[in-house]
């Protein structure tokens, strides 16, 4: 029974007379504020209940499978590291030889999409599938222990690309992922970020009603490998858009189709200073002054190619689209 | 139970049997802080509660949450300083919600549908207690008395209740109809009413206090204040109240060409208006600074800002920072005023002295000059528990010292600021101290502080103009029509959707849209009183993300320890 507010609805009741889709469940064994865990249960809410889905190895996998358990309440399978969109363009094949109608989806982390599951990937979308692919972006592999994926941004710490005396973190860029898959010419393809939830939504369900392959990369900060509280996982992937770091856009056969323009955009110290992983940045080192001056020069280079400085104060913008409303009217 | 196939394989939701909820070290609760505009208002209101009923539109359970404290919102609507708006949260952000609108607007709707007040009568057993003056105290402490079940008896030695309200305040900020109506559905809940009621003269001090199981003392301030420069006083002087009071009594003013106000206070704001619609040349002379971003409260002119606004537009002329320092009479006619620059600076010894700057004198050419510097109370009737003093020094709940079940509010209270929500404030808490005096029981002050604004999460607000009132133009301010309009009920829905809801649930589902562990649940769609969502401590790990991006402060972390044991 729920001990709070003077309920006396069974809190089991309670969770099952949600007014919206639980296809992530309570229970999983995520970490304290895991963005991954969040992006995903919103995908799952926007989507559901009528998918199927094909998760890579990686976080998402282990953590939501603890066998003999699963947080799932949709049709889900893990097979390998590199194959989810292989996976799902099966599954879509097979569905659709069966006339049914289920969406898919797949899933992965950025080291199942954009390193080890790229071929697979780039296949499913040369092929056309009718699948949706999610990457959950965190910027690194974090379920083997933090190690730099070819999404580690510019000059951030991980297990194995450490600052020291020869670099200052990473030495290559993050590497730009949403204008490859755009190149595939497949109808969407879009960047997002768990900090704004209602856009998540939204493009999910745009990237539904397409036929044909689709791409959302969604930013999902990782309290343990990028080395910031639990509690500030929304805030900080808030400043990575905010700054220009990580662009939201929307990407239609491949031109620009949207972008959430930045009101004001900070500076990215604001983004970087609260987490450990560029830390180093912050030392008394000519290098690391040049490293920050680097990574403001990539957000700035970012502002450019999209124009994501907004020209007036705007609904959608990095600053409107978060709004909250009494009755929760913004998550519609 | 596990199920053993060639490939692993499990069941829907079955990590429900993860009680992930054991990992906590802080879990999150739902807590109320007062919001800065309950704590700032001195009658004691919480607009934030009205606000959120309002934003549902449920207009009168709004209505009944403000006269829980404050029976007079139509009329602290129109002339109240509003104190609620400099403190609120917003007014850093934008600009403050337009509270006293939403008040007056509450108040006039509830005049409109004759909504009664949500009072009970008293039973005949009930004891009695008498109030003096029928004044926003007198009145408010009645109202708040028949609340608690006792039956009063109310007081006034005018004909007509409404004390200062009805002597002093012009028609053009609080009109003669909406006063009449407020204060007579007012008494209509079961107060009985002696006009023509003066005390020392129809009735003593001492009857009261033998018939009676406790007595409210609201007598207002009546007598003028001693006004002169260097003994000086010119043959035709009437202090302001009084020019005031006839005014409005009787519609007349003496006729002059040009007259000099002194004082900052609204008396001399009203008066100074009053007069300018005659036409005279009118200047109002005063040590303090005209009201002002930068300028502090105590340094600034007692009267609302936007009453000193409207005076100065309608060609009120103001002198701050001027004191008078020699009457030029000519026999004992004025004809005009010598000024000199002055401020309120400290002295050697700390205390605050006001000190004039010699080489600053000017003329000022006037025919009258009118003290407008306060007034004490009247004591008729009051003399013994005076003992001299112009004001009652009373403790907060209005306990007069050496005379047990005797007290005091008001503007006759030692150290009143002189306004309607304050008035309304002490009569309040007098009755509640006195239902303890007559209970037995101590009265207890729930001091709380106000949420600040670094409590919030500012990311998840837009910057919305607020709605502003229209006001009469200049031209058209010669009758007693009111002057500032109010606002309509689509602007009265916008402004309460502006506000932050310092310290309580907004309902805008943050905490159950972010929270990563499917923790938070909602339990009804729509909530004003905080009991929209419940948290599942068999899961949440108490990562604190929902504490942190609660836009409204309303979700704060506590150590598991404390609950040791409870879990």
């Amino acid at each position: 029974m729920s001990d709070l507010a003077g309920t006396l609805i069974p809190i089991v009741d309670l969770r099952r007379n949600q007014p919206r889709f639980r296809g992530l469940e309570a229970g999983h064994l995520a970490c304290l504020g895991c963005g991954q865990a969040l992006a995903a249960r919103l995908v799952t809410e926007a989507a559901g209940p009528d998918v199927v889905v094909a998760n890579a190895t990686g976080c998402l996998e282990v953590f939501t499978t603890a066998w003999p358990q699963s947080a799932w309440r949709v049709p889900w399978l893990h097979s390998l590291f590199e194959n989810a969109a292989a996976v799902a363009s099966g599954m879509e094949a097979a569905l659709k030889a069966q006339g049914k109608s289920a969406k898919v989806l797949a899933f992965g982390g950025d080291g199942g999409t954009f390193d080890i599951g790229f071929q697979a990937l780039s296949g499913m979308l040369e092929r056309g599938h009718n699948v949706l692919y999610v990457c959950f972006d965190n910027e690194a592999y974090m379920n083997t222990g933090v190690q730099r994926s070819s999404s580690t941004p510019h000059a951030a710490m991980t297990t194995t690309s450490p600052p020291g005396k020869a670099r200052m973190g990473k030495r290559h860029l993050k590497k730009d992922i949403i204008s490859i898959i755009a190149a595939h010419n497949i109808p969407y393809a879009a960047t997002a970020s768990v900090a704004y939830p209602s856009d998540i939504r939204k493009k999910v369900r745009r990237a539904l009603e397409i036929d044909g392959p689709a791409f959302i990369n969604i930013h999902s900060p990782c309290p343990l490998g990028w080395g910031h509280d639990g509690s500030l996982s929304i805030e900080v992937a808030r400043l990575a858009v905010e700054c220009g770091l990580f662009p939201v856009v929307e990407l239609e056969r491949g031109a620009l189709t949207g972008t959430m323009p930045l009101r004001a955009p900070r500076p990215v110290t604001d983004y970087l200073k609260p987490q450990q992983r560029f830390a180093h940045l912050f030392q008394n080192d000519p290098r690391a002054r040049e490293e920050l001056e680097h990574l403001q020069a990539l957000a700035d280079y970012n502002i450019e190619t999209y124009g994501l400085r907004g020209e007036r104060p705007d609904p959608l913008d990095s600053a409107g689209a978060d709004t909250v409303r009494r009755g929760g009217v913004r998550w519609a | 139970m596990a199920i053993y196939t060639r490939g692993g394989f499990a069941l829907p939701e079955t990590s429900l049997a993860s009680k992930t909820g054991t990992w906590r070290l802080q879990r999150p609760i739902h807590r109320h802080s007062s919001a800065p505009c309950h704590t700032a208002c001195p009658a004691g209101e919480d607009p934030q509660a009205y606000l959120a009923q309002v934003a549902e539109g449920r207009w009168r359970e709004a209505w009944e949450t403000l006269v829980a404290a404050n029976p007079l919102p139509a009329i602290t609507g129109r002339v109240c300083d509003h104190p609620c708006e400099s403190g609120c949260n917003r007014g850093q952000y934008d600009e403050a919600i337009a509270i006293h609108n939403v008040e007056r607007f509450l108040g006039d709707q509830a005049i409109r549908e004759g909504w009664a007040y949500p009072v009970t009568p008293p039973s005949v057993n009930a004891h009695r207690v008498a109030v003096v003056g029928a004044g926003p105290a007198g009145l408010s402490a009645a109202y708040h008395l028949c609340r608690l079940g006792y039956q009063v008896t109310l007081l006034d030695m005018l004909p007509e209740a409404g004390g200062t309200l009805r002597t002093a305040l012009p028609p053009y900020r609080l009109p003669r109809e909406v006063l009449a109506q407020e204060t007579q559905r007012l008494l209509a809940i079961g107060i009985e009413f002696l006009a023509h009621h003066a005390l020392g003269r129809d009735v003593s001090l001492d009857e009261l206090c033998a018939d009676y199981g406790a007595v409210f003392l609201a007598p207002g301030r009546q007598q003028g204040r001693e006004w002169s420069v260097d003994g000086r006083v010119p043959a035709d002087l009437h202090t302001g109240l009084r020019l005031l009071q006839e005014w409005v009594a009787v519609g007349t003013i003496p006729k002059v060409k040009s007259a000099a106000i002194v004082g900052g206070g609204n008396s001399a704001v009203d008066l100074a208006r009053v007069l300018r619609k005659t036409g005279a040349e009118v200047h109002v002379i005063t040590h303090d600074a005209l009201p002002k971003l930068g300028v502090p409260p105590e340094g600034a002119m007692k009267a609302i800002p936007r009453e000193v606004k409207q005076a100065q537009e309608e060609g009120v002329m103001f002198h701050e920072h001027r004191g008078i320092q020699r009457l030029l009479l000519r026999g004992e006619r004025v004809v005009g005023v010598e000024m000199v620059h002055m401020k309120k600076l400290p002295r050697p010894d700390g205390s605050i002295g006001i000190v004039p700057f010699e080489g600053t004198e000017t003329v000022l050419h006037v025919e009258q000059i009118i003290p407008a510097i306060g007034q004490v109370v009247l004591a008729a009737g009051m003399e013994r528990i005076l003992e001299g003093s112009p004001f009652f020094a009373v403790d907060l709940w209005g306990h007069v010292a050496n005379h047990p079940g005797v007290f005091a509010g008001g503007d006759a209270r030692k150290g009143s600021r002189g306004t309607v929500s304050g008035a309304v404030g002490d009569g309040r808490r007098a009755a509640l101290a006195i239902d303890g005096y007559l209970k037995g029981v101590a009265t207890v002050e729930h001091h709380t502080e106000a949420i600040p604004l670094e409590s919030l999460n500012l990311n998840y607000f837009e910057h919305e103009p607020r709605a502003e009132e229209p006001l009469l133009a200049v031209e058209q301010r010669s009758g007693d029509a009111e002057v500032a309009g109010g606002l309509v009920e689509p602007q009265v829905m916008a402004e309460s959707l502006r506000c932050f809801s310092c310290g309580m649930c907004l309902a805008c589902d943050n905490c159950w849209t972010l929270c990563p562990d499917q923790s938070v649940l909602k339990i009804k769609e729509l909530a004003s009183d905080g009991s929209h969502y419940v948290f599942d401590y068999d899961y949440c790990k108490g990562c604190g993300l929902c504490a942190r991006e609660c836009p409204s402060g309303y979700i704060v972390m506590e150590d598991e320890l404390l609950f040791a044991g409870r879990y």
